[in-house]
């Protein structure tokens, strides 16, 4: 197996290497969940094919699909992989393209406050409410917003603090692009 | 401030968050929870309409198809694809330009989206059509355009989104989709016969050639059967067909075909992972965004000056929706566009008693287009990166193919009966045709 090249190289001096492990593990973690799902998906076709569905099969497909996208859009932030419309401050030069990079990520940690604060009243809700047919609080599946939000805002901070100190880099604007 | 006010000013916020570089997500986010404060709306229950907007399962469909389209990249199995293209029409005038319509069509049938088939042909067909002398604005304007195809020809991710957001049939829209992707295919082929460049005269292939190349691409050319195939007989749903496609390329494809790529596999699954979470947090986010739209009764207002300007027809609906959508494809993605607009599609759609597969398949071409015109048009920024030449340039080189476009979305427009033909034959329900009492097929309105 190889699981070599999980983090990324880019925008390294945006980056404290002590918090490369937990990027692997959410890289790791990404990989486990579309496995899962896949599997799970596979088994609910077959389980259905030979007159026995587990019916279990379809919410735990979804928890594994949700999960994977928040801890999907956590890692996101670290590796600065997300979908852009532009980045206008990138062709900005000096204090100001320092203003707006921290401009950008301060909307971003305003975000992620909120994803924790008002997640966590989430979260506290969702024990009222239970999912179908296991019964378990929808709690447990809310609990991804508040964690995805603290990763979130954890590696704002660390691209606001050594940007401050570093300066942000100059990468080409279409290479952070992605879509469909 | 009235919700007039409110809308715009959630709009301008956007933008204004969007393009100074926050990620679209949290642009989004950000300018609802901002407009937020200024409704009764409680900040936690636009938090949990985030996780609502992704909790629907028809869109587990978007990872499996993204994974196939990424096994099949990463395990060099397209080749194979490419040389079959080169066989069929590498003899015709501007052979490569061919090659690479005629590879994106087989390429659309595999994978849902544009970006892995740009990614696929600069790397491979790109530099040999350097070598031949074609121009390179020209190269990336032809791969960007020939790309958006992934997204008519079956499975496409945007049918998957509209069809899960909009609650219409997503094999309906998969199916409706072939005929607009079949229009832009001739399209482009036309344009480079005529219009395009020369390049190197090649001998026709001998059926021999032919032969060997059809048996060499069969296991990757199997997927598309697999899926429309699984989805048109009833046995699966898209998201059953996307993952029975993919165990089909992991169990199947690549141990016939690249067995020493099997050791990667968990690295592209982590990546793949990755790669999901992208879109589909931008889906959660703009059906916050879509939901305080609705809130602010925004799909209302608008639908009503588009069925007034109309006069109730549905060809002018149509056509105002298109020019809307021609003008929000050029500012932002097409996955967000769908989902904060779908309000207004669905009151005009049934206001104008249009058909929603029919309305889905104007949508979805007319979103196509919006990948290759800036200043947002991602499949043209990618292909121009990749190849080397500026964007300009390669925006220059597409004007002229623009045509092809406005042909295939008047098609669209104007042609429902050959649009909806296969879903009509295929699909009948999808279209809302219903079983004839007498039991002898479908009746359709």
């Amino acid at each position: 197996m190889r699981f070599d090249g999980l983090v990324s190289q880019e925008q390294r001096h945006l980056k404290w290497r002590f918090l490369d492990p937990l990027e692997r593990l959410l890289m790791v973690l990404c990989g486990i969940a579309i496995t899962t799902f896949s599997v799970l998906v596979v088994c609910d076709i077959v389980t259905r094919a030979i007159g026995h569905p587990w019916l279990w099969l379809q919410e735990t497909t979804m928890d594994f699909f949700l999960y994977g996208i928040f801890v999907g859009v956590a890692a996101c932030t670290r590796r600065n992989d997300h979908l852009y419309l532009a980045v206008l401050a990138e062709s900005m030069t000096g204090n100001r393209r320092l203003f707006f990079e921290l401009f950008n990520r301060f909307v971003v940690l305003c975000v992620a406050a909120c994803m924790i604060y008002f997640g966590y009243l989430n979260v506290l809700d969702g024990f009222k409410s239970l999912r179908m047919p296991s019964m378990t609080p929808l709690a447990y599946l809310y609990i991804a917003i508040p964690i995805c939000g603290a990763l979130i805002a954890l590696f704002t901070i660390e691209q606001m603090v050594n940007g401050w100190r570093n300066g942000f880099p100059d990468i080409p604007v279409d290479e952070r692009r992605k879509s469909l | 401030m009235s919700n007039g006010t409110l809308i715009v000013l959630m709009a301008v916020l956007f933008l204004f968050f969007g393009y100074m570089g926050v990620p679209v997500a949290f642009a989004l986010i950000a300018s609802v929870l901002l407009i937020t404060a200024f409704t009764p709306v409680s900040l936690a229950s636009m938090i949990a309409q985030l996780f609502n907007g992704v909790d629907v399962e028809a869109l587990m469909a978007i990872p499996f198809f993204l994974l196939v389209g990424d096994l099949m990249t990463s395990a060099n199995v397209t080749v194979r694809m490419i040389t079959l293209s080169q066989t069929l029409v590498g003899h015709f005038r501007g052979g490569l330009a061919q090659v690479v319509t005629i590879f994106s069509m087989f390429f659309a049938g595999i994978s849902g989206s544009s970006a892995a088939d740009v990614a696929v042909l600069t790397r491979t067909l790109a530099p040999e059509m350097s070598r031949e002398g074609y121009d390179r604005a020209f190269t990336a304007a032809l791969i960007a355009s020939a790309s958006t195809m992934a997204n008519l020809i079956p499975p496409s991710i945007m049918a998957v989104v509209y069809g899960a957001t909009g609650n219409v049939s997503i094999g309906g829209l998969f199916l409706a989709g072939v005929a607009p992707g079949v229009v832009v295919g001739i399209g482009l082929m036309i344009y480079s016969h005529f219009f395009g460049p020369v390049g190197f005269k090649r001998k026709r292939a001998t059926f021999a050639e032919f032969t060997t190349a059809t048996k060499q691409a069969a296991v990757p050319l199997m997927i598309p059967i697999i899926i429309m195939g699984g989805i048109l007989t009833g046995q699966f749903t898209p998201t059953e067909a996307g993952v029975v496609a993919v165990a089909y390329i992991v169990l199947v494809a690549i141990p016939l075909l690249n067995r020493r790529h099997l050791r990667n596999l968990p690295r592209d699954m982590a990546f793949t992972g990755l790669l999901y979470s992208i879109p589909l947090i931008t889906i959660g986010a703009a059906s916050v965004f879509g939901w305080m739209l609705a809130y602010l009764r925004g799909p209302a207002m608008v639908s009503e000056w588009i069925s007034t300007a109309a006069g109730g027809d549905p060809f002018r609906i149509m056509l105002l929706l298109t020019f809307l959508f021609v003008i929000v494809g050029d500012f932002i993605d097409a996955v967000p566009a769908i989902i904060i607009f779908m309000p207004i599609i669905i009151e005009l759609t049934k206001n104008a008693d249009i058909n929603p597969v029919h309305m889905g398949a104007v949508i979805i071409t007319t979103l196509a287009f919006g990948l290759i015109t800036p200043p947002y048009g991602l499949a043209l920024l990618m292909a121009s990166k990749f190849v080397g030449i500026k964007f300009s340039k390669a925006m220059l080189a597409s004007l002229p193919i623009y045509v092809v476009f406005f042909i295939a979305i008047a098609f669209t427009i104007f042609f429902p009966d050959i649009v909806l033909w296969l879903p009509k034959t295929f699909l009948p329900q999808s279209v809302g045709c219903f079983p004839n009492p007498n039991g002898t097929g479908y009746i359709c309105p």
